[in-house]
């Protein structure tokens, strides 16, 4: 996180750039307008001190369009003026600053609002974080931490449009634990969680990082396989299979052999392909694999 | 407006005591910014004559904003001031106020490059 320094006057500059270097803050400096904008561009700028008069764009207007493009992260603006009638104080934080100051500037109430500035950035991430692991949590399943159902179906949504324009297939795999009832009948359920938990950690371990994988039900869980034909999936249906299947998987109750049944569908197979038609599909194909005998792989 | 503030009982060009104030008391970085004033300065100057000359007061009012901005902040009242001074003429569109102006931020910035000189030595 970096402070912005835009002042066309070079003794000026190098008077801010050297006390605000010796609070500690990583500083980078402007001397003109334009070059201040392509500092912000340029990312990490979270707070910005910006001189009023500059040739180019000027520090209001520079306030004006960081305000209008705004980026993720909110930039804190001081405005540096030797102008100190309240109209032009006015139109300043009217522009979109946050604070400003009269020059010559007061080294020691800089200094002050600076920490005051950078506070309320530091708040702005914090709260930005939380909002951002809400939102995680919210999208996912609390006991596999996979997506949760609307999340992976928004997902093969959004695929589907996006390979349907760069006509590409889309396939989906439904994957179901075999026996996962009696497992939960004989084991006890918190075996059974361990199953699953550990069903859906090797299943996402084998996924390339384009494809996801998401929770679709009780025991059933989705994967969304972009730019991906029918024999492709097959294959990548069939390392999930053996992942599964090639070694028990510990729970209080011992080592359990788990095996799972896997139905996949592609929409090249489709003339008008939706989400739900592709997943019904794979669901029927996971059927049939279910009546074969469970622990296979069933494609179309 | 910040008013000009003159060091008291001397006619010395700066007040030291509030330019080295603003930044910790360093001396040595207190030449090194007079360095970067006279040479600011001097091109600045010249642009301020041409624009008097051409009779352009829109630029003198600007660079007299300029260089009063810049001596403000190392705490030369007296070249704040004329420079100042410049600013108003432009702004009011006085141009043999412009005129005098000129010659008297040039004495003034003359006093400074003399006090450098001797504290060097």
């Amino acid at each position: 996180m970096k402070i912005l320094v835009a002042e066309d006057d070079r003794v000026s500059l190098r008077i801010l750039e050297k006390n605000i270097g010796d609070w500690g803050y990583d500083i980078v400096v402007a001397g003109n307008g334009d070059q201040a904008l392509r500092k912000i561009g340029d990312g990490n700028v979270r707070l910005a001190i910006l001189d009023w008069m500059m040739p180019g764009m000027n520090g209001l207007e520079i306030c004006k369009h960081i305000r209008q493009n705004n980026g993720s992260n909110y930039i804190y603006i001081i405005l540096l003026t030797s102008r100190d009638r309240s109209q032009d104080i006015l139109e300043g934080l009217e522009a979109g600053a946050d604070d400003y100051m009269t020059k010559p500037v007061n080294f020691l109430e800089l200094r002050a609002r600076l920490k005051t500035g950078w506070r309320i950035v530091e708040l702005e991430d914090k709260l930005l974080e939380s909002n951002r692991k809400l939102k995680d949590l919210a999208s996912r399943d609390s006991l596999t931490s996979l997506w949760n159902r609307a999340n992976i179906m928004k997902f093969l949504e959004e695929n589907m449009e996006r390979c349907k324009r760069e006509k590409q297939p889309v396939s989906t795999i439904m994957v179901d634990i075999d026996e996962f009832k009696r497992t939960n009948d004989t084991c006890g359920h918190f075996a059974g969680d361990i199953v699953l938990i550990q069903v859906a950690k090797r299943l996402e371990r084998c996924l390339r990082k384009y494809d996801k994988i998401g929770r679709y039900g009780g025991d059933e869980m989705l994967i969304v396989l972009p730019g991906c034909g029918l024999k492709e999936a097959g294959d990548i249906a069939e390392r999930l299979r053996l992942v599964v299947d090639g070694e028990k998987v510990n729970t209080p109750a011992g080592g359990l052999d788990i095996s799972i049944t896997l139905g996949c569908s592609s929409s090249a197979g489709f003339s008008r392909p939706t989400p739900e038609t592709l997943v019904q599909a794979s669901d029927a194909a996971l059927y049939r694999g279910k009546k074969q005998g469970k622990n296979c792989v069933v494609t179309g | 407006m910040n008013k000009a503030k003159k060091p008291h009982g001397t006619s010395s060009p700066i007040d030291m005591e509030d330019a080295l104030a603003r930044i910790g008391g360093d001396e040595d970085f207190l030449r090194e910014l007079l360095e970067l004033y006279v040479e600011d300065f001097t091109s600045r100057f010249s642009l301020l004559d041409k624009a008097v000359r051409g009779g352009d007061l829109k630029t003198v009012a600007e660079i007299g904003h300029t260089i009063k901005g810049s001596s403000a902040n190392l705490s030369l009242p007296f070249l704040q001031e004329q420079a100042f001074e410049l600013e108003k003429a432009g702004k009011t569109g006085d141009l043999s106020k412009a005129r005098t102006g000129l010659a008297a931020l040039g004495t003034e910035f003359r006093k400074l490059k003399v006090y450098m000189a001797t504290r060097a030595d």
